[in-house]
């Protein structure tokens, strides 16, 4: 599974399509952190990098899933010894290139975003948030990749609707309805990010899980 | 392995496409799958790979390692024939490839990007990866399309070898290449319907050709065939068998006695 999840990453890099969320990430980085965020916002600003990553992410993921031609994917799962395995090798490759772009992000949030790097229990945060945002990334993109909608224009709009659908209803009372996106940004606003971290994390977790659950009790039936 | 009222549609209103097949598959079997365009061959072969799940009906004892050739490989990957054989074996446990690409004539094109190939190179490429890990199970779908002279004369012994081992091998094919096999077994799709024939070479109506010296023991020519002798170039004589075996007559070299 590791070996073909390697391929499928291989793939990705070499058809040159990693690119793609490459410049999109790079271009977002230039427009949030163009400037050093003054003294004292350091938790927000690192947050705000972490949702607005998501649907570059997603993108990623689906682009990576995307890559292998259908009849190659089916000479994958007889390789790797069933669909399940492949199925779990594309979700392992597409988390691992949301993964490094995510690390990307907080990196270059940390060396030219902010001012001072905030507290330890506040970066640690932070890090577990962008952690989400690669597994949410990885949820909504395989959802909307090829496997599952045949239609390139669906899966773009179902993609870029689902981003949306995530930003409005978790900047309502029923936040824990979605992964609580905006309800990550206003904790970090607020200040109280580290104390609301389990209830967020958990709500979060809970939705990535379902969201790639459900790719692949889709794929599985497929 | 064993198929028992085998039954598949893609939707939950649609025709059957397979309907209730039943069969039983012995270590060591090599079939030869025929029918119309359309008539499911490809949902079969589908189907016996583990890619789709029946609609009703059961797939019992599929050998562990299966081996699946398209009709047509895949050819739109940023590899080379080479990094793509890597990147398969690796996924295979290590399973040596390298030997079949030799075998199979790929040695020229391993620097090679896949997109580059011909048709019948890219089908090698299929065949490859599909023979590396010694399967339990060959499918082979169309697997001389394309192919050149010497890889068609190759194929049937490979696909022999493997039966010897102890693989199943399956083959959907229009052109009869594996019908010099022993105890060849002929499947055939009509409506969706598997039947088991006789093998062709029971078969008394068709003809048959050898080139080079007529008459030899164990031709079929108890079963009313006729054996006749073609006299040509040499240069021409791959070109004419295969000409002959398209025409779905049993064609095949022998050597001279003198």
């Amino acid at each position: 599974m590791i070996a073909l999840a390697a391929f499928r990453l291989a793939a990705y890099v070499r058809s040159h399509r990693v690119y793609q969320a490459l410049l999109l990430a790079l271009a977002m980085l230039a427009i949030v952190y163009g400037s050093r965020a003054p003294r004292g916002v350091e938790t927000a600003v690192l947050a705000d990098g972490a949702v607005l990553i998501v649907p570059i992410l997603a993108w990623a993921a689906r682009s990576l899933l995307d890559t292998e031609p259908d009849r190659q994917r089916e000479l994958s799962a007889i390789q790797v010894g069933g669909r399940g395995r492949e199925v779990a090798a594309g979700l392992l490759a597409a988390f691992a290139a949301c993964a490094v772009l995510a690390a990307l992000v907080l990196a270059w949030a940390l060396l030219l975003g902010v001012s001072v790097s905030p507290p330890p229990a506040a970066l640690a945060a932070a890090a577990l948030l962008y952690v989400l945002a690669a597994l949410a990334g990885t949820a909504l993109g395989a959802l909307t990749s090829r496997a599952v909608l045949p239609s390139p224009a669906v899966s773009i709009m179902a993609l870029l609707l689902g981003f949306m659908a995530m930003l409005l209803v978790s900047a309502s009372s029923l936040y824990w309805l979605t992964v609580p996106l905006l309800a990550w940004m206003k904790a970090a606003n607020a200040g109280d990010l580290v104390e609301r971290l389990p209830e967020l994390a958990a709500i979060s977790l809970a939705w990535c899980t379902a969201g790639l659950a459900a790719y692949v009790h889709l794929r599985r039936r497929a | 392995m064993q198929l028992t009222r085998v039954s598949f549609r893609y939707r939950k209103r649609d025709r059957l496409v397979i309907s209730h097949a039943d069969a039983r598959l012995s270590a060591g079997d090599v079939v030869e799958l025929t029918g119309a365009n359309g008539a499911g061959k490809s949902t079969l072969l589908r189907l016996l790979a583990g890619l789709a799940r029946p609609s009703s009906g059961v797939i019992a004892d599929r050998p562990a390692v299966v081996g699946f050739a398209p009709d047509r490989f895949p050819t739109a990957q940023p590899f080379t024939v080479t990094t793509y054989l890597r990147h398969m074996s690796r996924v295979r446990g290590d399973a040596r490839w390298e030997p079949w690409a030799e075998r199979l004539g790929l040695g020229p094109l391993l620097h090679t990007a896949l997109r580059d190939l011909s048709k019948g190179s890219a089908h090698k490429v299929g065949l490859v990866q599909a023979l590396m890990a010694g399967p339990g199970l060959l499918i082979l779908d169309e697997p001389f399309a394309g192919l050149d002279a010497d890889t068609r004369e190759a194929l049937p012994a490979i696909a022999a070898e493997l039966a010897e081992r102890g693989a199943i091998v399956i083959a959907a094919d229009h052109q009869s290449g594996l019908r010099d096999l022993p105890a060849l077994r002929h499947w055939t799709l009509q409506n969706g319907h598997l039947h088991e024939s006789p093998s062709p070479l029971t078969l008394p109506a068709t003809p048959a050709i050898t080139a080079g010296t007529p008459q030899r023991p164990g031709t079929p020519e108890a079963a009313g065939q006729v054996t006749v002798a073609v006299t040509l170039p040499a240069c021409d004589l791959p070109r004419f068998l295969a000409r002959m075996r398209d025409e779905g007559y049993l064609a095949r070299e022998i050597e001279e006695s003198h």
